[in-house]
């Protein structure tokens, strides 16, 4: 007891606690005398270390009062307390209680022959189909369960469709039957794009580490740039010998000087990296003025954000309905049509 | 006498048809089909939540009556403690059979499913709920179609897995009879015991006509939701009373886990602090007394 006293240091115990001590310190003292002196020293409000080390010692104390009790009844009977009635000495969660298990076969049997459908009833009552293998996979392995999962759906459902042949009950849904699906258009369009946007980014990044590893073959690269300046610079002279060619064999033929100007807009094109295609027109400085302008060309409040201009897309043109359709369309194909920004600032140097 | 009798006779046939016919109302069988009428599946369920469900669990409930056309929602019920109600409630409504979810501390869900007039009630644990709105769902299926049920063969080897693929066949099978059934079947329901729990996947049946066309179909599954996990904790007699039949020994309460969580938490400190008081107990007990060469001792 005194070894217990110093090795519980400078704090000592409350009054509660020695009474404890006191009222426990009849049984064993030489071998449970500490751990006693511990479930002792548990109490509301008394020393926390004391409580804290009885709370792990939990488990020893279920020892403790087993052995004391053995040992106890010999020496005091009095002082034996009972496992169930040792309140404050043993730890609530260390008790033993041993779970209560029920398992009323005979009821059970009884019960599902009571509510049974009548076995007569053919299979499109119900609709049920068992499954003749059982699932034994680790719980916490995902993917092997998901597919143990699925795999029990697709013979269940493959069964289900000779029987449903044999009961002359319709299985597949024709192509033409409309009705109402669990899951509104909407919400199947959300999914649609979601999974297009999951596919475009795997593919974004996947050109992306290609590109990275092709950086690493920096020399290739470099020449094969030098080999397309050198083509590009053949294919250039080729074509303005073409022209120069098609001149000469025009001069012969017809008037050398009622078409010939210095620059024409077909020596223009032909020289051009990228000929201007028939569908951009040059615009003019009016038309440019008047598509993007605030002055006088489009009006003084033809940017503004009213309530009317908010739903209105009507720019030049009637946008409206095919603005509306047309960025819809956008947003679900995010780059099908126009290459984004970088692309074709790439594509034109 | 003879016409009396004759009239007794008379009359008293005419009360046993009387009675017969009476009996025939209720009978299924009447004079006039020559084979006797088969037995209908009707079942009918009645589906309502206590109070304190979270949305998730509302979703839950939704996802389930798209799915299937038998059931009836109902209003939540108010009181947790007088589940006797739930019967009465069920014949109100013309169901036999029911499912009320019963949420408690806002965050734990717990199912009970049960037959109603008389029947067994199965008491379970809903974990891990996904619904169908969930972008990682991606299947679809007719509303209201009836839908396959798949047990697996572990439902067939205890008496309790019996038992309760009995009741889920009759909750979860639609009937033919039901009114807002769709002819075609497209989806499949499973219910499989892994880890003494009960597993549910609904997936929609695509005949896949392939790409190319082949000419051959073959069946693939796309998963439509919800999804979930049940642990049966106990099955009664009785619909939501009753003795307990089966009790599952490997259940524990999410609170005690909960607990027991945060009892390890705290227990860092304490299993600290005890170890260094074993410390110094231990240097205590190594200490020795001050030998005779010690300073002090030779220094006196």
């Amino acid at each position: 007891m005194e070894r217990l006293l110093k090795a519980l240091g400078d704090d000592g115990l409350d009054e509660f606690d020695r009474t404890q001590i006191l009222k426990m310190g009849g049984e064993d003292e030489d071998e449970d005398d500490e751990e006693s002196g511990e479930e002792g020293g548990e109490g509301e409000g008394s020393d926390e270390e004391v409580e804290a080390g009885s709370d792990s010692e939990g488990e020893d104390d279920v020892e403790a009062p087993q052995t004391s009790d053995a040992e106890g009844e010999g020496d005091e009977d009095e002082d034996v307390i009972p496992l169930d009635e040792a309140d404050d000495s043993v730890d609530e969660d260390a008790v033993p209680m041993r779970k209560v298990e029920i398992d009323n076969t005979v009821a059970l049997a009884r019960i599902r022959e009571t509510i049974a459908l009548d076995s007569s009833m053919p299979w499109t009552e119900t609709l049920a189909v068992t499954y003749p293998h059982t699932i034994d996979v680790d719980v916490d392995d995902d993917l092997n369960r998901e597919v143990a999962f699925y795999k029990q759906a697709l013979h269940c459902a493959n069964e289900a469709r000779s029987l449903a042949a044999q009961h002359k009950l319709p299985f597949t849904r024709p192509a033409d039957y409309f009705a109402e699906m669990v899951k509104s258009d909407s919400h199947m369009e959300r999914i649609r794009i979601r999974l297009l946007n999951e596919t475009a980014s795997i593919k974004e990044s996947e050109d992306k580490r290609k590109q990275r590893e092709g950086k690493k073959f920096g020399k290739q690269v470099q020449q094969e740039k030098l080999k397309e300046r050198e083509k590009s610079k053949k294919e250039m002279e080729e074509k303005i010998k073409g022209l120069k060619r098609k001149r000469k064999d025009m001069l012969d033929g017809g008037d050398a000087t009622a078409n010939d100007d210095g620059f024409d807009v077909q020596v223009e094109n032909a020289i051009a990296d990228k000929p201007r295609d028939a569908k951009r027109p040059k615009v003019s400085r009016e038309g440019r003025d008047k598509k993007y302008g605030f002055g006088n060309g489009a009006g003084r409040h033809s940017k503004q954000n009213t309530r009317e201009s908010t739903d209105d897309f009507g720019g030049p043109g009637g946008r409206g309905g095919r603005g509306g359709r047309g960025g819809r369309s956008g947003a679900g194909k995010p780059s099908a049509q126009r290459p984004g920004k970088s692309k074709r600032m790439n594509s034109r140097k | 006498m003879a016409s009396l009798l004759k009239s007794q006779t008379l009359n008293a046939s005419k009360a046993a048809q009387k009675g017969k016919r009476k009996a025939d109302d209720m009978d299924v069988d009447q004079p006039a089909d020559i084979q006797p009428k088969r037995k209908k599946n009707k079942q009918r369920v009645l589906m309502l939540s206590s109070r304190g469900v979270t949305h998730r669990m509302r979703h839950l409930m939704n996802d389930l009556e798209t799915l299937l056309p038998h059931i009836k929602k109902d209003a939540k019920l108010d009181s947790k403690n007088h589940l006797n109600l739930l019967p009465e409630l069920a014949d109100l409504n013309n169901c036999n059979n029911t499912l009320y979810f019963e949420a408690r501390r806002h965050e734990d869900l717990y199912l009970w499913a049960s037959k109603t007039p008389n029947g067994p009630s199965i008491k379970m644990h809903v974990q891990n709920v996904h619904t169908m709105d969930e972008l990682k769902m991606t299947g679809n299926c007719l509303k209201g179609s009836r839908g396959l049920v798949s047990f697996d063969k572990a439902f067939d080897q205890t008496e309790w897995g019996k038992l309760t693929k009995e009741l889920f066949t009759h909750i979860f099978g639609v009937p033919p009879t039901a009114r807002k059934a769709k002819p075609f079947i497209d989806h499949i329901l499973t219910f499989s015991l892994l880890d003494n729990k009960i597993w549910f996947r609904n997936f929609q049946i695509v005949e896949k006509d392939p790409l190319k066309p082949n000419g051959a179909p073959e069946t693939s599954l796309v998963e439509i939701g919800p999804r979930f996990v049940l642990t049966p904790i106990r099955i009664f007699e009785g619909a939501f009373s009753g003795a307990t039949v089966y009790s599952n020994p490997e259940f524990i309460s999410p609170a005690a886990v909960r607990s027991a969580i945060r009892r390890e938490q705290g227990s860092k400190y304490g299993q600290r602090k005890q170890s260094e008081q074993d410390a110094e107990r231990r240097k205590e007990l190594r200490r020795l007394e001050e030998s005779e060469l010690a300073v002090s001792k030779v220094f006196a």
